[in-house]
């Protein structure tokens, strides 16, 4: 009943028309940014940082998350229509919602996704409301060998989610995993493969990497077949998905949402790694999984449940620990602090205002989003219909803005050019890109915490087999790698079109 | 008569005692008009910072900037060129900035850190000029108030590193102040610690609260919540005395019996040498006059930071930056990491 009581006063703070008004505004600024490619959540709120601060800390934390969670109500309806991921957690979204929008389901794709969205959303904040103070014990259980764990098993799944060779895409998590060691190594500062060059003394800067690799990719390839610009300018109709869609859905949805909810919680986890996951999990548990690619509306709505989830399970360390599971929460600790504002376990308690305003707030985005959305798409479309050559260079002005505005750096933006040829030319030649951005994400961390637990144990790998958790977790590993070596490695379909008859019987 | 004279006194000294604080920003605001020249500055002042946006340093330099504008009418931008850990800022700062005043580093020790380790003979901090200080933090140890040193000292610390060495995780940062600190440690207390390496302090706070590790190095503004909250417990601070916030927490030069044991986060402002002598001047009394607000100085120690300034000028800031340095300097050259 506390629970309840706290949270009448977070809708007590939230109910007041400056902080809807600022809610609003961060709802619709966060689907702009997300529907226009090359501008994400991080870049969006790195941009507005400085707008808020003359607001109250309430007030500013509340549009800030509204940002947050907007893209990723936005991001679906680029990666549907144009086939190019609004931001990076749309990613998966492209494969089964471009591949609805090509057969003319564009509405029920994106009607489908706000509605995931809406529910996973609310589902999540839920369970945000409920759990905060219990999870909370759950994370700290999370040391070195069991993040370790959870990066192999990351690894590992990624491999089920690719829908081309199974080669190629182990060629691409290496790729990824080698290019993540370019800078300075993370135990002894040592610099890797920099060749002397101060720009690549940090590595290179994952958003100009993923801006390049998805978004001038992308373009480069739509020049090629401009064919393809008629495919969204047919009328979007029947936003309202029907009761096929939601029979083959509703499942997707629920799922997406522990997912996302889980992995949100968890450091190093969040929108990207959510959607990713649950598109696997579905293609995995489908009982016609070669319908994925082709347009199968669950790969819509759960990974598009699961990023929105995402946020709210990333709001748990947060708000309670003051721990930044990702580069957009940890922007948001940073707004919290210039607030003068100290994150940690004393905020519900000495600053529940936030604390449960903020929470108040995601309930009320999350309705202001679905008004918004499944009406104002007509408006997106819109600004996405506007001719390919006059969308393309406006896109790539702004993928170049954006890489530009995260570190300040021309560097970052030969980056992002250079990895979107890359990027263009593994794409003609049938390699995934998912697979290598995953790398690129989790090697890092996956080094480090194998470092780290190796330092703890004093050099042997018992460590990861002596903790419940890890232990438990490199099991599963190891389980789905032995799947996937008894099915023959090699056996894996060559390109996305075919059945996927690996997976068939492998549950 | 007297009484008359005595009660108008009062009234006045009582009217004038409000009046006087706020003709402070007034009165303030005219003598840097008056030290202003005619040409500078005719745009917005950048204040680099190399660290990411929402970060300390960041904080730093946003909250200075507020007081700066207080004080003036001049706009602030807040600069986060960032990448290499610091690296890439600083070596834009000292070889790429122009040295016409509006480029100002809102810098720490983390300068003559890579000036040292990574710049190569290619700038060092004497590319910098200070235009002054701004605060700092020490380094601490922190022990959680449930783990194996809850009720433990520093000499306790010790003591059980050097009886059972090997066995004392401590999280640490590679290659900065964090890791050279525990390094000290081992060698004062005659045995090894594990040094477990995070990207932060806060990522090894967390682990010391999820009891992964015994001991976490870090900053109070890391750990302010949980200290505050019970959860740990601060066993020494690297500073040279005790500092004014926590006055019961002994340094590690005291316990160890140690000279060197000082490290901290030493933030000041700085141009790249060969600014105008009348441009630097203007920015150092502006930042001076900023810096003095005790409403930024509160809000500084609310961040965790200690802004008293023992620094008379911008001289003394640079002559304080050299010890510094040669202290560090010292420091690396006898663990090897440095030639000569």
């Amino acid at each position: 009943m506390d629970v309840l009581n706290a949270l009448a006063a977070g809708f007590g703070v939230i109910l007041t028309p400056a902080n809807l008004y600022y809610c609003f505004l961060g709802s619709l600024v966060g689907t702009l940014v997300g529907v226009l490619p090359g501008i994400g959540p991080l870049a969006a709120l790195s941009l507005l940082l400085p707008f808020t601060f003359t607001l109250p800390p309430v007030a500013s934390l509340v549009m800030l998350a509204a940002i947050f969670y907007g893209a990723m109500y936005g991001g679906s309806t680029t990666s549907i229509l144009v086939n190019i991921p609004g931001e990076a957690a749309s990613v998966v979204t492209c494969l089964d919602g471009h591949a609805m929008a090509r057969q003319g389901r564009a509405g029920a794709a994106l009607g489908m996704a706000a509605i995931g969205s809406f529910i996973a959303g609310t589902v999540s904040n839920l369970a945000l409301t409920v759990a905060s103070p219990v999870l909370v014990a759950v994370a700290l259980r999370f040391g070195p060998p069991e993040y370790f764990a959870i990066m192999m098993l990351g690894f590992v799944t990624t491999l089920y989610m690719i829908s081309g060779s199974r080669v190629k895409a182990m060629i691409m998590l290496g790729a990824g995993v080698f290019l993540s060691t370019v800078g300075m190594d993370v135990v002894n500062g040592a610099e890797r493969f920099t060749f002397g060059s101060v720009n690549l003394s940090g590595g290179f800067d994952l958003v100009a990497v993923v801006m390049g690799l998805f978004g001038v990719s992308e373009i480069l390839l739509n020049v090629e077949h401009l064919a393809r610009a008629d495919v969204f300018t047919r009328a979007i109709r029947g936003l309202l998905p029907t009761l096929r869609d939601w029979i083959d859905s509703w499942a997707a949805i629920l799922r997406g949402s522990v997912v996302g909810f889980g992995l949100g919680v968890l450091p190093g986890g969040g929108p990207v790694t959510a959607s990713f996951l649950s598109y696997a999990m579905e293609r995995r548990l489908a009982r016609r999984p070669e319908r994925f690619g082709q347009g199968a509306i669950e790969g819509v709505a759960g990974p598009e449940a699961a990023n929105n989830a995402a946020v709210a399970g990333s709001m748990i360390p947060l708000l309670s620990l003051g721990l930044p599971s990702n580069a957009v929460t940890a922007l948001l600790l940073g707004a919290l602090i210039i607030h003068g504002v100290q994150p940690g376990p004393m905020l519900m308690t000495q600053h529940p205002e936030i604390f449960w305003g903020v929470i108040a707030s995601l309930y009320v985005g999350n309705v202001m989003l679905l008004v918004l959305n499944l009406p104002l798409i007509g408006l997106w479309v819109q600004l996405l219909r506007v001719p390919y050559r006059i969308l393309f260079p406006c896109i790539l002005l702004l993928t170049v803005i954006g890489t530009y505005s995260i570190n300040h750096n021309v560097f970052d933006v030969w980056v992002m050019i250079a990895f979107g040829l890359a990027g263009y030319v593994l794409r003609r030649l049938g390699y995934e890109l998912a697979p290598l951005v995953l790398a690129m994400v989790l090697g890092p961390l996956l080094e480090q915490a194998l470092r780290q637990s190796l330092i703890m144990s004093g050099g042997t790998p018992a460590i990861f087999l002596t903790r419940p958790i890890a232990a438990s977790l490199v099991s599963v590993a190891a389980v789905l790698v032995a799947v996937l070596v008894l099915r023959g490695v090699r056996v894996g379909p060559t390109d996305a079109a075919a059945p996927h008859p690996t997976l068939e019987g492998s549950r | 008569m007297r009484r008359i004279v005595a009660l108008l006194v009062l009234v006045l000294l009582a009217g004038a005692l409000p009046a006087s604080s706020a003709e402070t920003v007034a009165d303030t605001r005219a003598r840097l008009a008056a030290l202003k020249p005619k040409d500078f500055p005719t745009q917005p002042l950048e204040f680099v910072v190399v660290y990411p946006a929402g970060g300390g340093m960041d904080t730093t330099a946003r909250l200075l900037g507020k007081y700066v504008e207080k004080y003036t009418d001049h706009r602030v931008v807040v600069v986060n060129k960032t990448g290499g850990a610091g690296f890439i800022g600083h070596t834009y700062l000292a070889t790429q900035a122009k040295p016409d005043g509006y480029t100002v580093g809102v810098l720490a020790g983390g300068v003559w850190s890579d000036a040292m380790q990574k710049a190569k003979d290619k700038w060092s901090h004497k590319n910098f000029e200070a235009v002054a200080f701004i605060n700092y933090a020490p380094v601490t140890w922190i022990v959680s108030t449930e783990g194996r040193f809850k009720d433990k000292s520093l000499k306790d610390v010790a003591a059980a590193i050097k009886r059972e060495p090997g066995t004392v995780k401590a999280a640490i940062v590679p290659s900065i102040s964090f890791e050279f600190l525990a390094e000290q440690v081992e060698t004062k207390a005659g045995g090894k610690v594990v040094k477990v390496p995070f990207q932060g302090g806060a990522p090894g706070v967390t682990a010391l609260l999820g009891g992964h590790v015994d001991i976490a190095t870090g900053f109070l503004s890391e750990y302010r919540g949980h200290l505050e909250a019970d959860k740990v417990k601060v066993v020494a601070t690297a500073a040279e005395q005790r500092t004014s916030d926590m006055p019961q927490v002994p340094t590690f030069n005291e316990v160890l019996g140690a000279k060197n044991m000082v490290w901290s986060a030493w933030r000041f402002a700085a141009v790249p040498r060969g600014v105008p002598a009348d441009r630097k001047k203007y920015l150092e009394a502006v930042l001076a006059a900023a810096l003095r607000d005790p409403e930024l100085q509160a809000e500084y120690r609310k961040t965790g930071s200690i802004v008293d300034n023992p620094y008379a000028n911008a001289a003394a800031v640079d002559a304080a930056i050299d010890k510094l340095a040669a202290l560090e300097r010292e420091f690396l050259a006898g663990t090897g990491r440095l030639a000569k």
